[in-house]
């Protein structure tokens, strides 16, 4: 193995949380050498199928939101490696590439509110997160204006937002008639805040609502990270080798040295640093510790506490026309009606409402039951363009008996083989059954003739959380408020591993956030 | 496997409507050669799997092709129960053939061209709807 020269911090991750976090680095410690190591590779805008006639068909395929799936179709772009998802109901989605799952993403960014920071204080379930929305408020500012954020101010489901926003996203005639029916419920809603341009930003294009956000935006209108932080970091000088899988963190006396990686050639490098970041999302990051025998005792945190956001839909038809898969996918209008804790309720915390925009025909026609006949043909032309989704997501709360675990065997990448063990827990439940009928509520007050539900969503576990979880306890949490690993004091995290507690919103804004601090709380420390 | 064969099934599968604009039978979509160059390439032994098994419910895949609707659909029914995840698979290459066909967008009120470059029109919002939601207090903890 060749022995590289040593950097002053080698960051393992070029996604979300791995890019604003060697942008914010290289901005407050430019003195700082800085490498950072991504398994993928650049994204190709103009492979995208957005321009193509296959478009519906590729995003069942190679650009599909799940790593298996990819796998299975072949030919993807995105560096991926098989999950065992089988003892899991929901199954996970990422991107593995430079920008990683902002790639393929909805860009939908709400912040969590700030008692999701004081869930124990408040509800007495969860933990506490070792500092408050108020502490964070500055870094979701800063990470809405290097994205650029629409949407509109005065949401009363928040404390005030300071950072400027583009007009919202348009939310057409699914979004009003949402209103209508939350305004005649007398319940909150309020057009979503997008990490989309809907007016020309730089060289970024405003979006045009041509709609499939989650092959990817080929006209860049949608934010990733590849597009906003990775020109930033690059220009400050950090070194990004791309097709570099890390296959395990050096651990020696107690202190990280630096990393064992190997090189799209197949050649292993010694990338010794005075300080290693992991920011490789929720699975890959307890993958790479794991793999490192981080923390690996039979009670530890690591891998555990895995969260997502449960998610079922309810889905109204209308007579009227709406605009089915027109606009961005996940950005139309929310409600937070229901999303904080209300003793009396059957569950304990909350969920949200999200509207979202409806399905291309293939993907619509794929869902049906029966998917064939003429009955399938009844089905869709009832449905299509004349159906409304609310998706319910659902606030998980952490239990250690979730968790990403190594499995047997080594994969293709040389790391060993993972697997998720998730079990949808009964307050879950409930906030799914609630939301679906407070949902059905809404839609028919908005003149749905009809509602259908889909108890809970398989193919929507877009947010993997908290199996590095911070807090003070080293028996119950990963890392300590600065993502610092209790077990490897220079060991760092930056995502959404770190989170104690989830929330019930899309978690993009909060794992910027949180990497631009870990970023400043670094270069404090090695003087700026 | 004989094309007619092959037709009758992807028409069982897709028969179209007569509703205005009519939506096509999978055959008119071009979905049945499409499925036969599918199964006579190295991907298609699953998909060959399930249509042997059809033929083999209906009595062989002239009887297949000789029956009315109600037998034909009694032997993909026999099929989908008998071998589901098979089943769902050739059902779901046939509708991304005939769901990309330019005649089948157009019968739904969609359009043929992809979602790039033009985009789609999508209606202003109109804030005024806002009115009772801004009119709360604060709701946050």
């Amino acid at each position: 193995m060749a022995r590289l020269d040593p950097v002053d911090v080698v960051v393992v991750g070029a996604g979300l949380g791995g890019s604003a976090f060697c942008a914010r680095l290289s901005e407050q410690a430019p003195q700082l050498r800085i490498v950072c190591l991504e398994r993928g590779d650049w994204v190709d805008r103009s492979a995208m199928p957005a321009y193509r006639r296959d478009w519906q068909s590729a995003a069942l395929g190679a650009w599909a939101t799940s790593p298996n799936v990819r796998l299975s179709a072949g030919g993807s772009r995105s560096a991926d490696y098989p999950i065992d998802d089988s003892a899991s109901p929901i199954k996970p989605l990422l991107w593995n590439g430079v920008g990683g799952s902002t790639i393929n993403w909805a860009a939908h960014v709400p912040r969590l509110h700030p008692s999701d920071f004081r869930t124990k204080t408040l509800d007495g379930v969860g933990d506490d997160w070792p500092f408050s929305y108020f502490d964070l408020e500055p870094y979701y500012d800063l990470n809405d204006t290097a994205m650029g954020i629409a949407g509109l101010a005065g949401d009363p489901a928040y404390p005030p937002k300071r950072s400027p926003r583009m007009p919202p996203v348009a939310i057409g005639r699914m979004g009003e008639a949402a209103a209508r029916g939350f305004n005649a419920m007398g319940w909150h809603w309020w057009p979503a805040d997008a990490a989309i341009n809907t007016v020309d930003r730089g060289d970024r294009h405003a979006c045009n609502n041509g709609g499939p956000c989650l092959t990817g935006c080929p006209i860049q209108a949608k934010a990733s990270a590849d597009i906003v932080y990775w020109p930033v970091a690059l220009r400050n000088g950090v070194e990004l080798r791309t097709h570099c899988v890390a296959q395990h963190v050096i651990v020696k006396g107690g202190r990280a040295i630096g990393l064992a990686y190997r090189d799209g050639n197949g050649a292993t490098h010694e990338q010794p640093a005075a300080f290693t970041v992991v920011a490789c999302n929720g699975i890959g990051t307890a993958r790479l510790l794991l793999a490192s025998n981080i923390g690996r005792g039979a009670d530890g945190a690591l891998g555990r506490h895995l969260m997502f956001h449960p998610i079922a839909y309810a889905r109204g038809m209308f007579t009227e026309e709406l605009d089915g898969p027109r606009g961005p996918v996940g950005a139309c209008v929310y409600s937070h009606e229901f999303y904080e804790h209300r003793p009396g309720r059957p569950f304990t915390r909350g969920l949200q409402l999200q509207v979202t925009r409806e399905n291309a025909p293939l993907h619509q026609a794929a869902r049906l039951e029966p998917a064939w006949g003429e009955d399938a043909h009844t089905r869709l032309r009832e449905e299509f363009r004349h159906s409304l989704p609310v998706m319910v997501v659902a606030e998980d709360l952490p239990d250690a008996r979730n968790r990403v675990a190594l499995a047997e065997g080594v994969a293709a990448d040389g790391l060993p083989n993972i697997r998720v063990e998730y079990t949808l827990s009964e307050n879950s439940r409930r906030i799914l059954d609630f939301g679906l009928d407070r949902a059905e509520d809404m839609l028919h007050a908005a003149g749905a003739y009809r509602v259908a539900r889909v108890p809970l969503a398989p193919l929507t576990g877009w947010h993997l959380l908290g199996t590095a979880r911070m807090g003070d306890d080293p028996a119950t949490s990963v890392t300590d408020g600065r993502g610092r690993c209790h077990a490897v004091a220079n060991l760092i995290v930056a995502d959404g591993s770190l989170f104690p507690t989830a929330g019930a919103v899309n978690p993009g804004a909060t794992i910027a956030a949180l990497a631009l601090k870990i970023g400043d709380d670094l270069a404090r420390e090695v003087g700026r | 496997m004989t094309s007619a064969f092959l037709r009758a099934i992807v028409d069982t599968l897709l028969p179209g409507d007569h509703r205005t604009p009519p939506l096509p039978s999978g055959t008119a979509a071009g979905v049945a050669t499409e499925l036969e160059h599918l199964v006579a390439g190295l991907d298609g032994a699953l998909h060959n799997v399930v249509l042997h098994a059809v033929a083999t419910a209906a009595g062989g895949q002239e009887a297949f092709v000789r029956a009315d609707a109600l037998g034909r659909i009694a032997s993909v029914r026999t099929v989908e129960a008998e071998m589901p995840g098979p089943f769902r698979a050739l059902v779901a290459v046939v509708l991304q053939d005939y769901y990309e066909a330019d005649v089948v967008l157009l019968a739904m009120g969609w359009r043929a061209e992809p979602p790039q470059p033009q985009g789609h029109a999508v209606q202003p919002f109109d804030e005024a709807l806002l009115g009772p939601v801004r009119r709360r207090g604060r709701m946050w903890r």
